[in-house]
């Protein structure tokens, strides 16, 4: 029960699912337009004209593998190419002959099973979800066909009756979506072995899944649809003409022209898709949801025209449209059910960027901090040392006495840079939160400013040492501004495991009025953020200040 | 005097062994690591562990720790820690034990020698030398408006060096003043502090350093 639920809902059964029902019309279109150019080959065979129908043919082949190719990807997850376009080899014959070369035959053999094996599966499909579809809207109908719907051994014919028909359309729908995955699985191998023409333009990804659909780069997808455009305008012209100097009578060119910019339209959404993110967006992000939207448009379209061409009568298109109307509902559905995780996965995936991008300044602005402070201190009162030392040894001899100053010098320097070395050292990280932990750091914290601190901390076991450090040094910040700008007296530290997060705060009787974008405050919201925490600074004028961080600790 | 030195570093642990051997200080022994230095201070039984406190493994507070065990297990050691760095904290685990020839230095003393030498004698005769640092941070954690606020100015210089666990003879030589001057003014600081005469000045500094360290009122 769960599997089924979970096939169901998986948007994959869906996309097999257009896959398959797709064939319902694509595959007699690629069939009557590869006829149709066929036998005109076959019939100019012994002409001149048959070189242009070949070229058409060739043009044509590769248009229909285009979309056919783009829906494989899209819609099984394969690997699948259009043939590649005409071999760049010197003279009109080799040109001629490449052009049936690169994968030709193979899309030739694609389109005609789409047609011979993809369309009685698509039939069958079709029939099992149109039935489905009618059972369950049976009390839509039933009661308003004249003697009641034939079920064989029954005849609904009130409303009442085509109720009990509901359950019948509840099973029977489910049945018809969980039969498109299996039915789509020799589909899978097939378009990737017939549609291979074109090697991959950009060096494959990583392995993996996502290794499998890589896109084509835009310029191309869009050189295949000018072909493709190409080629049917030149199908469609040649019938227009033979039309014309022939019987001029009924205007048959039309069946042909209106598959033909059926799949055409099919083909430049497709491409159009690709090529613009923006218009996923509108469709709250999902390709297949955008695809569909347009394929299911033009195949409505199509179907309106055949009817308004056919005269009129009964609008029986209406059904196509129902039925597409409903997969779009579907899909619809499944994203609106899925977006709001989406939804969230984004909102994630900018946060992680950002404090990601705040992590690399902070640490770039310490790095360059440290630099600077070795530069300026330490580095340079050892050479003052050196130079010292150097200038005591030259006068040991002559002037003793002036050697001694000298050497007295060189170690007032000596300790200076050590002061200055532990005083960096401090401020990347203390000694005693290393040994001792957070407790004890903060304690000593505590005990070096001459405010009154309340130190509460309950964090065993010891979190990660990049927490305990971020908590030291929030701590650390919150207490010099309180000594420093709210002049605080008393100032109260709590740090306490709470669940996943290790929570700290700093309450002080200060002034307030603290700026949480002041650069010691910003370096350590970044600091936090960088592990995912938050900091929060609430510190109105006349006070109390406080300073929160929430730090995962997981 | 001998002396167990514990330092990971060589060129300290060379250093440190030139300077007191210089000074005729017998080093009779070098430990690279804290469990090193129990084995030898338990073999050679000296009167003075000079220790280091980062020493491997975990280059943490771990020559405190064999400081301490030192102290349980030979006790009436005298054991002097040096540090890159000085916490209060650790001098209070240090004076722990009440007992006495304990000192905690910042490594930067080793640069005046004089005074080095001196707290290390100090220390070997049971007295105490606690790092200025650490006298200074324990100062300002005292209120300015408290009881020490009282003191004038030399009695606070003449309290700090108690602290360090000077004598009063110590005290008038660093201060440049008369033995007889430094005694009143002890007397002064011990009245305004309200704390009781001490016969040693051990017990002195522990008086001193547990009134800086009682938490304010």
């Amino acid at each position: 029960m769960e599997l089924i639920m979970r096939t169901l809902a998986d948007p994959v059964t869906y996309r097999r699912l257009v896959y398959l029902v797709s064939a319902l019309v694509l595959g007699p279109v690629w069939f009557t337009a590869l006829v149709t150019v066929w036998s005109l080959c076959l019939g100019l065979a012994i002409t001149p004209f048959v070189i242009p129908a070949v070229i058409v043919l060739a043009y044509m082949t590769r248009g229909f593998a285009a979309v056919e190719a783009e829906l494989a990807r899209s819609l099984l997850d394969v690997d699948a190419r259009a043939p590649a376009g005409g071999a760049s080899e010197p003279g009109f014959w080799r040109w001629l002959r490449g052009l049936f070369g690169g994968g030709f035959w193979q899309a030739q053999a694609y389109l005609m099973l789409r047609w011979v094996a993809g369309f009685p599966v698509a039939l069958i499909l079709a029939t099992v979800l149109a039935t489905g579809v009618g059972l369950l809207f049976a009390p839509a109908w039933m009661p308003f066909v004249h003697g009641g719907a034939h079920l064989g051994f029954w005849r609904p014919h009130t409303f009442v009756q085509s109720l009990a028909v509901v359950p019948a359309g509840l099973v029977v729908l489910p049945v018809g979506v969980l039969m498109a995955k299996p039915l789509a699985i020799p589909f899978g191998p097939i378009a990737a072995g017939l549609l291979n023409g074109e090697p991959a333009p950009v060096p494959a990804p990583l392995a993996g899944a996502g290794a499998r659909r890589r896109p084509l780069h835009a310029h191309q997808s869009r050189r295949a649809l000018e072909t493709h455009a190409a080629a049917d305008a030149i199908v469609v012209f040649a019938l227009v003409l033979i039309w014309a100097v022939t019987s001029r009578g009924y205007f048959w060119p039309v069946w042909v022209a209106l598959p033909l910019a059926a799949a055409l339209g099919i083909h430049a959404w497709l491409v159009l898709l690709a090529g613009e993110p923006a218009i996923v967006r509108q469709f709250r992000g999902s390709r297949t949801l955008a695809a569909s939207a347009g394929v299911g448009a033009v195949v409505a379209a199509y179907f309106t025209a055949i009817w308004a061409i056919s005269g009129h009568g009964y609008f029986w298109p209406v059904w196509p449209i129902l039925a597409i109307a409903i997969v779009l509902a579907v899909e619809l559905a499944a994203v609106m059910l899925t977006s709001p995780r989406r939804a969230e996965m984004a909102e994630r995936i900018e946060t992680l960027e950002t404090s990601r991008a705040g992590a690399v300044d902070a640490q770039e602005t310490e790095l360059r901090r440290i630099e600077r402070d070795l530069h300026d201190g330490a580095q340079a009162r050892l050479v003052a040392l050196g130079m010292s030392l150097g200038m005591a040894e030259q006068k040991l001899s002559e002037d003793p006495q002036r050697a001694g100053e000298l050497l007295a010098e060189a170690r007032v320097g000596a300790e200076h840079a050590l002061r200055e070395l532990r005083d960096l050292a401090r401020g990347i990280h203390p000694p005693v939160l290393a040994d001792r932990g957070l407790e004890a750091a903060l304690a000593s914290l505590a005990s070096s400013t001459p405010l009154r601190v309340g130190l509460t901390v309950e964090v065993a076991p010891r979190p990660a040492p990049a927490v305990e450090s971020a908590a030291y040094f929030v701590a650390a910040e919150a207490l010099a501004n309180a000594a420093k700008h709210a002049r605080a007296q008393q100032v109260e530290i709590t740090v306490v495991r709470a669940g996943e997060a290790l929570e700290l705060e700093v309450r002080d009787d200060g002034a307030g009025g603290a700026d949480p974008r002041g650069s010691g405050l910003r370096g350590l919201r970044r600091r936090v953020e960088a592990l995912d925490g938050s900091l929060t600074v609430t510190s109105p004028p006349g006070g109390p200040t406080m300073i929160r961080a929430a730090l995962p600790c997981g | 005097m001998r002396v167990v030195i514990a330092e990971d570093h060589v060129l300290l642990r060379d250093g440190m062994t030139r300077l007191l051997r210089d000074n005729d200080i017998d080093v009779v022994a070098a430990a690279g690591d804290g469990d090193g230095l129990v084995r030898e201070v338990l073999a050679r039984r000296p009167d003075l562990a000079v220790v280091d406190i980062r020493l491997p493994p975990t280059f943490h507070d771990e020559g405190l720790r064999a400081a301490l065990e030192v102290r349980r297990r030979v006790p009436g050691t005298a054991v002097l820690v040096v540090s890159q760095y000085v916490e209060p904290t650790y001098a209070e685990e240090l004076l722990a034990d009440r007992g006495g020839g304990i000192g905690y230095l910042l490594k930067d003393r080793v640069m005046h020698v004089a005074d080095f030498l001196e707290a290390v004698r100090r220390v070997a005769a049971g007295g105490t030398a606690l790092d200025p640092e650490v006298v200074a941070q324990l100062f300002s954690r005292r209120r300015q408006d408290g009881p020490i606020a009282r003191l004038t100015p030399r009695e606070r210089e003449v309290l700090a060096l108690m602290a360090e666990g000077r004598s009063n003879a110590g005290i008038a030589e660093s201060l440049v003043l008369t033995v007889g001057a430094v005694e009143k003014h002890v007397q002064n600081i011990l009245s305004k502090l309200d704390l009781p005469q001490s016969a040693s000045d051990h017990r002195r500094v522990l008086a001193v350093l547990a009134y800086l360290q009682q938490t304010e009122d």
